[in-house]
């Protein structure tokens, strides 16, 4: 049931992705995204080759619902899924992967999932902007880019990443 | 057995990863022209990294051959020099080819130093040249910073000779194009100082300027720049001698150039009494 619930929250959660990138055009300014807290959220027993798999499977689909480019956001998402594990030891300690316990905002605090979300972010939109621009655009522009996406999907993340982590240990 | 264990997955992910990234890329490339020059562009650096850095590491390796090859051109273009040197020579006035020396004619032969002492008053040299290439005792020993030394002596295949860091060996030099001439030798202490020796009271010395080999003593070419002149010092009241500070660095040199005389033989027999 559990793992039915994190499927139908991801399948909406690509579904709004999708959305937004066609509809929701706030400034050339802003990226909204919150695919690396769906990476991140991802239940331990999922292996990094999966959660590869998995990344360039949302990417391609985002990518090709949203009418852009296609492979960007592939592009961008898998190095968020290579470094999930290294990146949850590196602020949780090896405890979580010696218990084999899934991300949990109770267990782990909401600074611990902040920093992790913080980075993840910043590695998905340091790749996707980087691709995204091709070199063409003034390096000013894609640090502005780069901050404000950057502050907003970490806003939007959270409560999000509260809804795909189990109901249980929230 | 807990390493592999721990490690292969690694592989295995980041394979997984490179192989679905390589996959992206191409995704990008195909469906926007502007992403494709990016990446073509990035691939096309890359490129030329790689090769840039391939050719350095080949560069370096044949760096032994590189250099044989430049010391035997350079010996080829030092015989070619002389032998254009002497040519003009001959369409100046007799004031003019006085300066230039006297009418030699030399061989250049390269060869690479098999050993060199630097920490004795008698210092020694043996290259790697010996009869068979056509050295003979007494020929110089130059290179494209000046005077090393003089064989001394020669076996089939390899050559002895003493450095100009040898109290026994004397050059003979000239300050400036048409200055006086004068024996250079080592001071004894610095491996790049020497000394000019018995100038005249009256001649005065401009530090700096350059000293050249006279070409007097028929064993080195005239011409060829040893060093640049510093202090001046009166000696007993009767000559005055000048620190010269000489452009080899014998701390570093490798290739040489023989420099030998073909006119030698004939100058030997008029010497005999």
């Amino acid at each position: 049931m559990r793992g039915s619930r994190f499927i139908w929250i991801c399948i909406a959660l690509v579904a709004g992705q999708v959305l937004i990138g066609n509809f929701l055009n706030l400034s050339q300014f802003v990226l909204l995204t919150f695919l690396p807290a769906i990476i991140l959220c991802l239940p331990q027993s999922v292996g990094t080759p999966w959660a590869l798999g998995i990344a360039f499977a949302l990417g391609l689909v985002v990518d090709f619902f949203s009418g852009s480019v296609l492979g960007p956001t592939c592009v961008a998402l898998l190095p968020v899924a290579l470094l999930r594990f290294p990146l949850l030891r590196l602020v949780f300690g090896s405890e979580m992967f010696d218990r084999r316990e899934n991300l949990s905002v109770k267990r782990h605090g909401l600074p611990g999932l902040l920093l992790v979300m913080l980075a993840a972010n910043a590695l998905f939109l340091l790749v996707y902007i980087i691709v995204d621009s091709a070199g063409t655009r003034p390096f000013w522009f894609n640090l502005v880019r780069f901050l404000v996406s950057l502050v907003l999907a970490v806003i939007v993340s959270l409560p999000l990443m509260s809804l795909l982590l189990d109901p249980e240990n929230n | 057995m807990a390493g592999p264990s721990k490690t292969s997955p690694w592989i295995l992910s980041a394979a997984i990863f490179l192989l679905l990234e390589i996959a992206a890329l191409a995704l990008v490339g195909q469906s926007s022209s502007l992403q494709n020059v990016w990446i073509n562009r990035f691939s096309h650096r890359v490129k030329g990294a790689l090769w840039t850095g391939g050719e350095r590491a080949r560069n370096f390796v044949r760096l032994d051959v590189q250099n044989r090859e430049l010391a035997e051109e350079n010996a080829m273009l030092r015989e070619k020099l002389r032998r254009f040197q002497l040519a003009q020579a001959d369409s100046m006035q007799q004031a003019q080819v006085a300066a230039l020396g006297p009418r030699d004619n030399f061989r250049f032969v390269p060869a690479e130093i098999m050993k060199v002492s630097r920490n004795t008053q008698h210092n020694y040299i043996i290259l790697d040249k010996g009869s068979e290439d056509g050295i003979v005792p007494g020929a110089g020993i130059i290179s494209g910073r000046g005077v090393i030394g003089l064989v001394g002596a020669v076996s089939r295949h390899y050559s002895y000779g003493m450095t100009l860091m040898n109290n026994r060996v004397s050059v003979s030099a000239r300050i400036g194009a048409d200055g006086v001439a004068a024996p250079l030798v080592w001071d004894g202490i610095h491996k790049d100082r020497a000394l000019l020796l018995d100038l005249p009271l009256h001649y005065e010395v401009t530090p700096g300027d350059t000293v050249w080999t006279s070409g007097h003593s028929s064993v080195f070419p005239a011409g060829i720049p040893l060093g640049t002149t510093d202090r001046m010092r009166i000696v007993a009241g009767a000559s005055s001698e000048v620190d010269v500070h000489l452009f080899e660095n014998f701390s570093a040199v490798r290739y040489v150039t023989v420099a030998i005389n073909t006119g030698w033989a004939e100058i030997e027999t008029l010497e005999e009494p």
